[in-house]
């Protein structure tokens, strides 16, 4: 008789908690696991705060950091060191959070001599392997409205050797969305892609940066850096999400022929640079605008007193969104010779569209540089081809990139290329 | 009779065993999510749009010029679920996006995650232009509760849950 109420007890709780289905049961047990785990982190959380107010006031019976509902105010100085306790428990008071991005790199030609600068390319081999830019962004919050941003990019250049590069170092100030300040070296808002990718190659999908856009020490045709003041903010516009950049600085553009043969040294004036963009908040991820640049630079392939105003137009058509990215700028660039009516109009485009499957990023670039024959930019000439290739992230630090080239160049033959690129973030 | 009254016992217990892993969670999952500022900030109501951006780190300052200070709950919290619900990313696109834009200098650092809404609530006190999201039944005082298109937080039509 009892065993016959033991089997009918065993068979109700069987019942009971197989009644549900099996996904289910998986399920409320993962979320009660979630809720005991959270419990726990709070309760260890508000420990530390107690612990850390005993420590701060000496007097483990004064006041809690959680005070309720009902407890008198707080007074002032306890306020303020409980302001301190906190803000130090979240890691924000005067102090500087680290980011690293790394990469290693492989890249086979079929020419015996290097292309965009050097890369520790060895002259007589087909390919290398480099080290690209090892890249260190330091942020540091001085007040709520102030900050500084510096990145340290150190390069590898001929011969296994590096150089120190201060990409960036900028004191920024927010006064408000619409009005921002930078203060310091800055890479121009000349175009999307100089703003949006800075030197850490694990940020952009491609293995390297459309020539274009690519950095002038590295062999790019546009004074892509500068030191001054860079204002930016919302222009109060509804719905279309206007916003402006403006800028004032000097840049000095010392530009390795593409032939790696040799050095442009531009000896640029200030510059002025003003651009226009708007994100519609009907379309997400929708960024449309351009910007107009303008300087003085040096022939220095004709004659170091021989000066030209330098003005660069830029538009551009950006979409980021459902996993897609699609960039589009085109480039017109001016170079008018004082006294003189020699006029060069050189233009250049980039349309780049990639789109994430699971792990998977294939992407598809193709790009046109029309330098013309006698300009500063002789060494690119016209070059145009596509590119293509995927990115695989093993996780979301590592990402593995392949990439092949083809160029067509205007009196030389076709440049083909592969490059393998292990890009990463620490 | 003795066996009787123990398996009625067991029973009751399975029953409570049952409700606690089942049924009150997916009670909470019900419950709205508030969203929480700073008693002294005068906003007091938002649209869907502006959540989402000032959660994107897309708008980083209040009217008034009162910089925005984020504050989320760490991973595994319902709050943090809806937040991400709210901004359309995974984990790890939140991760990227908060990279891109501290890289890009338009973010100081990656908002703040905290553990517990008990560091939330203290984290709002203290910072004037402070603004999180907590679970509706964990609002306390010292936390002044912004609508969201118009509707407060166990309204019918209440957005963000």
């Amino acid at each position: 008789m009892k065993m016959r109420h033991k089997r009918t007890v065993m068979a109700l709780l069987l019942l009971l908690t197989t009644g549900s289905s099996a996904q289910d049961a998986a399920l409320s047990e993962r979320e009660l696991i979630q809720q005991l785990v959270q419990e726990v982190k709070e309760l260890q959380e508000k420990v530390k705060i107690l612990e850390s107010e005993e420590r701060s006031s000496g007097n483990p019976t004064q006041g809690t950091a959680l005070p309720s509902a009902g407890s008198p105010p707080v007074p002032e100085e306890t306020s303020h060191s409980q302001h301190e306790s906190f803000a130090q428990e979240i890691h924000e008071l005067h102090g500087i959070q680290w980011r690293g991005f790394g990469e290693v790199d492989y890249k086979v030609l079929n020419q015996n001599k290097p292309e965009l600068g050097t890369y520790g390319f060895a002259p007589g081999s087909h390919g290398n392997f480099y080290t690209g830019d090892f890249d260190l962004l330091l942020t540091s919050r001085i007040n709520d409205k102030t900050s500084v941003l510096s990145e340290i990019v150190f390069g590898e250049e001929d011969a296994q050797k590096f150089g120190v590069d201060l990409e960036r170092v900028l004191l920024k100030y927010d006064y408000n969305d619409h009005l921002r300040m930078s203060f310091g070296r800055y890479h121009t808002g000349i175009g999307y892609y100089n703003t949006a990718f800075h030197s850490g190659s694990w940020l952009q999908t491609t293995a390297d940066r459309p020539l274009i856009m690519e950095f002038a020490n590295d062999g790019g045709p546009l004074p892509t850096q500068a030191v001054g003041v860079s204002v930016t903010g919302e222009i109060p516009s509804g719905k279309l999400d206007l916003n402006y950049i403006a800028e004032y600085g000097s840049s000095d553009t010392i530009r390795p022929n593409l032939s790696g043969v040799g050095v442009d040294d531009e000896n640029n004036s200030n510059h002025v640079d003003v651009g226009l963009f708007a994100r519609p908040d009907s379309i997400p991820g929708l960024q449309i605008g351009g910007s107009i640049y303008h300087d003085e630079i040096s022939d220095t392939t004709k004659a170091p007193s021989l000066r030209l105003g330098q003005t660069i137009a830029n538009v551009h058509l950006v979409y980021t969104g459902h996993r897609i990215e699609f960039l589009n700028e085109g480039f017109l660039i001016r170079h008018a010779y004082e006294q003189s009516l020699v006029v060069y109009n050189m233009p250049a485009f980039y349309s780049q569209v990639s789109k994430q499957i699971g792990r998977i990023r294939p992407f598809f670039r193709y790009q046109y540089i029309n330098a013309q024959p006698g300009s500063v930019f002789e060494d690119i000439g016209l070059r145009r081809g596509p590119s293509f290739g995927a990115r695989f992230d093993f996780n979301d630090n590592i990402a593995f990139k392949t990439q092949l080239d083809h160029t067509l160049r205007k009196g030389q033959p076709d440049l083909d290329g592969l490059h393998l690129q292990l890009a990463f973030t620490f | 009779m003795s066996t009787l009254q123990t398996g009625l016992a067991v029973i009751l217990v399975a029953i409570c065993i049952a409700g606690r892993a089942g049924i009150s969670p997916a009670a909470a999952q019900t419950a709205d999510v508030a969203i929480v500022v700073n008693d002294k900030n005068p906003v007091n109501n938002l649209s869907s749009l502006e959540l989402r951006k000032i959660f994107a780190g897309e708008k980083r300052s209040w009217a008034g010029g009162l910089p925005i200070k984020l504050f989320v709950r760490a991973p595994g919290a319902r709050e943090r679920a809806v937040l991400l619900k709210l901004l359309g990313m995974s984990e790890s696109d939140y991760k990227e996006h908060w990279t891109v834009k501290v890289f890009r200098g338009e973010a100081q650092a990656e908002p703040v995650a905290l553990f517990s809404n008990g560091m939330q609530k203290e984290a709002i006190t203290l910072y004037a232009g402070a603004v999180a999201l907590v679970n509706l039944q964990d609002v306390k005082p010292g936390m002044k509760v912004v609508m969201l298109e118009g509707h407060k937080p166990g309204e019918a039509g209440y957005p963000l849950n």
